[in-house]
């Protein structure tokens, strides 16, 4: 579980993260989304106990990240959004450095090294130094460092950067892997798409303000005034439908062409249904009708615009 | 107590440096160049017996024939010696350099290659990655030496030296090495990764630097020149001139034992600096905390009176010394306490952050506060000193005669530097909550413009009158205060003139602290 109580980080004359305060249950994946300078490296920084915090605190599995560091740290496995790795060490030594300074029982390493070898699919280099790693696999190796001593909280920073789609998809389905085992996962991101397929919530910074947080639905019903909904029906004409729509006050922007179209309802869930009954009661034959879900990248976007807030 | 040998970070230097055929490669180069280093030895010392044989046979005197005789007899001693010789500069030269350049380049490397935020994250303490690193990062080179030990060990011992003397060299090299190692990585923390340049240009002054107090061996605290990777080595070999001793509390020990009581505690004070920030982010670095800084304070303070050594021999000059009374040793510590205060008002700047929390939340209690503000404990270090220069003067009183007046007069002298230290102690932390980078260099180099600039008004004022240029000076320097030929408590009035301006100057920048404190924040960027 990470708590996040009144989070706040100043630089010189400027905030970066201005109270921030947000929980993670245990065994959910939260994707926190914003711009560059939002705070969102900032944020996983001070979970992480990488960089002390101005005012607030930072609970990991817990344990207060500022009072106990290194018995927080122990829980944490850290992943940069920039990272190098030791070159000049070959791949099993790397995860054994590691390893040791989580202080493994000496008995599990070797164990555990292949295992994790395997879950990020890297066993064929596992002798090799990695120096002669590509990119992707250097990416591997961090996240394989970052989950070596079965962390309880994964703090990950842009992890999916630099990685193929294949391998993309292997780490969706590591980390959910992992979520199932009980981990929960603070991920930022700028690719929004990714995140809403595998997140359970997320939150929205923009200038060092979380200003959503939720489950996906939550935060995107939130950010919602109007329901778009899209309609289609047999034949060309929308006279018909136009004319029923139109006598609804709760019914706007009706844009309807040969076949389909869209119009926009200020109501709840449950009352578009008598709009789908009045459009059969007057032989529109209907073919399909329903309310077009915003995405996460939608709804991010009005708020980075204020057009929600 | 940390486990050395299963260290991580030692094993992984361990790992990365010493793979088995660079290990082979290293340890065949090194056993090559002992050998051609023998040879070379054993030439030279064939061609002096050559040429002694050939003067011998040429003039045929007693003399010549004893010379050679005793060449001839003690010639695989004479031989060892000098490989023995040769040997211990080499390691002591390759030893010291490396270890300081290699930790020097240790943190500010890992934070270069964007690999220091994973050790920090780590369960690892700061003590066990600073030992994993002051043994690994130079792991190569002591490897190297420990490959020429053994012929090291057997040339010493062939040549005629006690076992004893042989492991006191090693001893002394591991000191001073790991002394130098402690100081290279403390300058590393110091330095951000585009520093880097700057961190070797600065191991190279910090090496220059310990190799300088060599010449403290005639000064009044000859100590000190154990602290010179020379010292120690040169006086082993016995190549140190005319002997001598240094002194704790006026009772002569031997260079070994004074270069491990110098290294040691010198040492434990970098240690628990490093100890303090390693794993801190790099803004939040502040090397002692104001306790500390106190206690450095004293520590340094307590040195001068424990390495006093007021009278020695040198020369034909008979018993010469830097002090010569009471009031000679006080100005000294006034003066060295100047340069003391500057250094823990350094050791203590607040992070501006630290201040700005500070600011908004103290009450007038949290004057003495560890995130506020160094003037008041810069005040109660001077208290200390002055203290511990009381102890030390009537400690000494039967040596170096101690004057009624001295006690008062250096009260009035150590406040006066207290003055101006606390002055541009404030100043350097008004520039770390500007938008200076590296604000603290800058304002060092700002204040010696400043003392620079004070020189040459003074020496257009000279061109008026003398007393002139002494007005200035005491207005806008310290150095008034170190004038011999006031007596007592004759302070004259210019000196407390410039007192009330330099509080005045206090008083302003206190000022501009504040107001830089209080500006409103704005939030953070948008994309």
């Amino acid at each position: 579980m990470i708590e996040l109580m009144q989070l706040r980080k100043e630089y010189d004359n400027l905030v970066a993260v201005d109270d921030l305060t947000l929980t993670v249950p245990m065994g959910e994946i939260f994707g926190l989304i914003g711009p560059n300078g939002a705070g969102k490296t900032t944020t996983i920084r001070m979970a992480a106990g990488l960089l002390a915090p101005t005012m607030g605190r930072a609970i990991v599995a817990g344990v207060d990240v500022a009072k106990e560091p290194e018995r927080a740290q122990q829980h944490i496995g850290y992943l940069a959004d920039f990272f190098a790795l030791y070159e000049d060490l070959k791949v099993w030594e790397y995860l054994d450095y590691f390893a040791h300074a989580y202080n493994l029982p000496e008995g599990e390493i070797a164990g555990r090294i292949n295992e994790v070898i395997a879950q990020v699919n890297l066993e064929v280099k596992r002798d090799q130094l990695i120096h002669g790693l590509s990119r992707g696999m250097k990416q591997r190796l961090g996240i394989a460092r970052a989950i070596i001593h079965h962390p309880k909280v994964m703090l990950l920073d842009e992890p999916a950067s630099g990685l193929d789609p294949k391998a993309r998809l292997e780490l969706r389905n590591l980390l959910r892997a992992l979520r199932d085992q009980g981990a929960t996962i603070l991920i930022s991101s700028h690719i929004l798409t990714e995140l809403e397929g595998f997140c359970t919530s997320i939150g929205i910074m923009e200038r060092g303000r979380l200003v959503r947080s939720g489950s996906i639905e939550q935060v995107t019903a939130a950010a919602t005034t109007t329901r778009l909904v899209r309609l289609s029906w047999a034949g060309d004409s929308p006279g018909l439908a136009q004319e029923k729509l139109k006598s609804d006050a709760r019914i706007s922007e009706i844009n309807l062409g040969s076949g389909s179209g869209t119009f926009r309802f200020s109501g709840s869930e449950e009352d578009l249904a008598p709009v789908l009954a009045g459009l059969v009661a007057i032989n529109v034959q209907v073919t399909s009708f329903g309310e077009v879900k915003q995405t996460v990248e939608e709804v991010y976007m009005k708020l980075s615009t204020h057009e929600v807030m | 107590m940390p486990r050395i040998w299963s260290n991580p970070e030692f094993i992984r230097h361990r790992r990365a440096e010493l793979r088995p055929t660079r290990a082979i490669t290293v340890g065949a180069v090194v056993l090559l160049l002992c050998v051609l280093i023998g040879l070379a030895c054993w030439s030279s010392q064939q061609h002096q017996l050559s040429n002694l044989q050939q003067a011998a046979e040429q003039y045929g005197t007693d003399a010549w024939k004893h010379r050679l005789d005793v060449l001839q007899d003690n010639f695989v001693r004479q031989t060892s010696l000098l490989f023995f010789r040769w040997l211990v500069g080499l390691q002591a030269v390759t030893l010291t350099f490396w270890t300081l350049f290699s930790c020097a380049q240790s943190v500010s490397g890992e934070r270069d290659r964007k690999t220091w935020d994973f050790q920090r994250i780590t369960r690892l303490t700061s003590a066990e990655i600073l030992i994993g690193k002051l043994l690994g990062e130079p792991v190569l080179v002591y490897f190297a030496v420990l490959c020429a030990a053994p012929v090291t060990l057997i040339s010493g011992l062939a040549a005629g030296l006690s076992l004893g003397t042989v492991l006191s060299i090693f001893v002394f090299l591991v000191s001073i090495s790991m002394f130098l190692g402690l100081g290279g990585m403390w300058l590393s923390t110091l330095l951000e990764s585009r520093t880097r340049a700057v961190g070797l240009i600065a191991a190279l002054a910090l090496y220059g630097f310990t190799l300088g107090f060599f010449n403290f061996r005639d000064s009044g605290l000859p100590g000190l020149a154990a602290m010179s990777p020379l010292t120690g080595i040169l006086d082993a070999l016995g190549e140190t001139g005319p002997k001598i001793s240094p002194v704790l509390f006026n009772h002569p020990v031997s260079w070994l034992l004074m270069t491990l009581l110098l290294c040691g505690s010198f040492g434990a004070w970098l240690w628990l600096m490093l100890v303090r920030n390693l794993k801190r982010d790099y803004p939040e670095i502040r090397p002692l905390s104001r306790w500390e800084a106190v206690g450095c304070a004293a520590f340094l303070n307590f040195l001068i009176y424990a390495l006093l050594s007021p009278i020695h021999n040198v020369g034909f000059e008979g018993r010469v010394g830097w002090f010569d009374d009471g009031k000679s040793v006080a100005l000294f510590a006034v003066a060295m306490n100047g340069l003391f205060l500057f250094l823990m008002g350094l050791t203590t700047l607040t992070p501006q952050e630290r201040l700005k929390v500070w600011r908004r939340t103290a009450d007038k209690s949290a004057l003495f506060a560890d995130d506020g503000l160094p003037w008041p404990w810069l005040g109660m270090s001077a208290v200390v000193a002055y203290a511990l220069m009381v102890w030390g003067l009537l400690a000494w009183n039967h040596t170096l005669p101690l004057e009624a007046t001295t006690l008062q007069a250096s009260a009035i002298r150590l406040l006066l530097v207290l003055v101006f230290v606390t002055r541009d102690v404030l100043f350097l932390q008004w520039c770390m909550l500007t938008r200076l980078r590296q604000p603290v260099v800058k304002g060092v180099l700002f204040l010696a413009l400043y003392y620079m600039a004070a020189a040459v008004i003074t020496g257009l004022a000279a061109v008026t009158s003398e007393h002139a240029a002494r007005f200035v000076l005491a207005l806008l320097t310290p150095v008034q205060v170190f004038d011999p030929e006031i007596r007592g408590l004759a302070f004259p009035g210019m000196t407390y003139a410039g007192l009330l301006l330099q509080i005045g100057v206090i008083g302003v920048v206190l000022m501009a602290i504040n107001s830089r404190l209080l500006r409103p924040m704005r939030s953070g960027a948008a994309a």
